[in-house]
């Protein structure tokens, strides 16, 4: 009896290994593609918001003041030297599990741009955030997460009044606007504190983050 | 083992013995990601994977496979193989992958594999189960394709993301919400359960006027 | 998330049957007596909790830190399997009506797609401990209430003019997408 146990479990053992080995060689294979996932999004995302940039330098001392909400990321986006605006990797709730959305703020303290990083929801109502063909203003054809391009951070952002949520999912749309409005106030402030704004009307572009009271404001609000 | 019966094998999954719509089984997985037809044809072909290797490895070793730990044995099995797509999806199909969410992993419980495991893999010889695991992944491959496409075409008015209905096309978002995915299942499998019951009464139709002929 | 509103969503608004379609087989099979429902449905809640409890822990303190998040699907799903087999060795022992009640539908529990399901989504949706217990118990609780529903729903039937194409299961999920409407009302529940 005792023999027979140690021979099933054996066996099992066996199985168990070779399985595990099997899943070993096949992540070994696989893992550099899947980590560079990740990566590929995020470059091409920051491209997207801002076209012209040349670096992104990453900051570390932004912090949210919702505890549900985390900057898991933040970048000064520059053109060769030139300040370009900050980009924001934020995560917060959403309907169904973490929603991680990247935020373009730029000079003008607008929003430049918010493309989906990870978003979980319900496929056909709040996926549809990510979908490119959904559209929240058909005649126009602006996407849910388009209706933000070049909304000031100052404007109000109430879902359903001054926000277009999508259709059959406003919770998922009241999340994801939370998510961009603290992401964008926060990118503000950095800014603000930093001093880091659009370049004067003559043409002579401003002082990253040295002299704040020296530049003239021009731009911005 | 001769191409006439391996051929019988694989077609019984494809109609007859079709595992969503007349075994019921492996239903979880099927109806969610049926909002479009992208994810169905992932979907069927992940689970095909998963099945046919697991199948295959099972079949194999199914003498030394000692029958008291049978299960867990099976449950090693097909997690591997389900991890595996799991990770190839990850690596290289990163979008489907996320759109698909949870339900890659699911595979690992999906009862057709399970099912056919235990029930046909190990106890059978190689080229069986490849023919079987062909036709049960066929035959739930196109009913996924098939409903994905009515719900994706009546609620969005496009199909894999392709737009097919006219721009004025109201979509009905009924059928994109889980209230639709079961009620355009429901239809489905009504119409199936009719299809076999003519298929059963000409078939009978045919025995009485063979022995008519024979009398 | 506040541990409420993690609990409210996953019993009623994101409902594990009604409103994500996990746990059919089950929800088909074991409904057509309102008491056996009710038995199925707390033998999963106590899986359930009984796995989050056990995978959680296991994922962060000994997957992550070495490496083996690859092996989160086979671990998981053998963690849970060993737990329903010594779920149905103590009913066998202790509470014999209710194992031989259940037959073959315990060992069943294993491939219960709601238990891997929430397992997984412990970890992706980036919940602490306690989340994750809170959500297990909200899921399996919304299973609980799913299957009452259309136990009772079925038990009503026996008696109604079904029509001729949907006798059998299509009623069912017939029956389900009606449920699944009513249940679209509580996505106004969690603001």
């Amino acid at each position: 009896m005792k023999k027979d146990m140690t021979k099933l479990g054996m066996t099992l053992m066996l199985f168990a290994s070779l399985a595990c080995a099997s899943l070993a060689v096949v992540y070994a294979f696989t893992k550099e593609s899947i980590d560079k996932q990740s990566e590929i999004q995020l470059q091409a995302s920051l491209k997207e918001l801002f076209p012209q940039a040349t670096a992104f330098e990453p900051i570390q001392d932004l912090v949210s003041p919702d505890p549900n909400i985390k900057f898991e990321a933040a970048y000064e986006v520059k053109s060769d030297m030139a300040p370009l605006g900050l980009a924001m990797k934020a995560t917060g709730p959403s309907y169904g599990g973490a929603a991680t959305l990247l935020v373009g703020i730029d000079l003008h303290r607008s929003i430049a741009g918010v493309r989906v990083m990870a978003l979980n929801d319900t496929p056909g109502l709040g996926m549809n955030a990510s979908s490119p063909t959904y559209y929240v203003d058909k005649t126009k054809k602006v996407t849910f997460l388009g209706q933000f391009n070049e909304k000031f951070l100052t404007d109000p952002f109430e879902v359903k009044k001054d926000v277009v949520a999508i259709t059959a999912a406003t919770i998922s749309s009241r999340s994801l606007t939370k998510i961009i409005k603290l992401a964008g106030d926060a990118a503000i402030a950095y800014m603000d504190q930093k001093a880091i704004s659009a370049p004067a009307e003559n043409g002579a572009s401003a002082d990253a983050g040295t002299d704040a009271n020296a530049q003239p404001q021009a731009g911005g609000k | 083992m001769s191409m006439k019966k391996l051929y019988s094998i694989f077609k019984q999954g494809i109609i007859f013995d079709n595992p969503l719509l007349m075994l019921m089984i492996g239903l979880c997985s099927a109806i969610a990601v049926t909002t479009n037809v992208s994810n169905g044809i992932g979907m069927g072909l992940a689970m095909t994977f998963v099945l046919l290797f697991s199948e295959i490895i099972i079949s194999l070793f199914r003498k030394l496979i000692p029958s008291m730990i049978r299960i867990p044995i099976f449950i090693i099995v097909i997690a591997a193989f389900t991890t595996m797509v799991d990770l190839v999806m990850k690596a290289y199909f990163p979008d489907l992958s996320k759109s698909m969410g949870v339900f890659i992993p699911l595979i690992v419980v999906n009862c057709i594999i399970m099912g056919r495991v235990e029930a046909f893999a190990s106890k059978q010889n190689l080229a069986s189960v490849i023919a079987d695991a062909l036709g049960m992944g066929l035959g739930y491959t196109w009913v996924l394709i098939a409903i994905a496409a009515v719900r994706e075409l009546l609620g969005n008015g496009t199909l894999a993301g392709i737009q097919i209905m006219p721009a004025s096309y109201q979509p009905i978002l009924f059928f994109i919400l889980p209230p639709g995915g079961f009620f355009v299942f429901s239809l489905f499998i009504s119409l199936n359960i009719w299809f076999k019951k003519r298929m059963e009464a000409s078939a009978r139709n045919r025995e009485l006027v063979a022995k008519k002929e024979a009398a | 998330m506040e541990l409420g509103k993690i609990f409210l969503l996953a019993l009623l608004t994101n409902n594990i049957v009604i409103m994500r379609f996990l746990a059919l087989c089950s929800y088909i099979g074991m409904t057509s007596d309102v008491g056996q429902s009710i038995g199925m449905g707390f033998a999963v809640t106590f899986v359930t909790v009984l796995a989050t409890a056990a995978t959680w822990p296991i994922y962060h303190y000994i997957l992550v830190p070495l490496n083996l998040t690859f092996l989160q699907i086979l671990i998981f799903i053998l963690v849970i399997a060993s737990l329903v087999q010594l779920v149905e060795f103590y009913l066998k022992k202790n509470v014999p009506g209710l194992y031989s009640a259940m037959g073959i539908y315990l060992p069943l529990i294993t491939t219960n797609c709601a238990i891997l399901a929430v397992t997984f989504e412990n970890i992706s949706f980036k919940y602490n401990f306690i989340q994750s217990i809170a959500y297990s118990v909200g899921v399996s609780l919304g299973y609980l209430l799913a299957m009452v529903l259309l136990a009772g729903i079925r038990e009503r039937m026996k008696t109604s003019p079904v029509p001729k194409f949907l006798q059998g299961t299509p009623i069912l999920f017939m029956a389900t997408a009606l449920i699944g409407i009513a249940f679209m009302g509580f996505s106004g529940l969690i603001k």
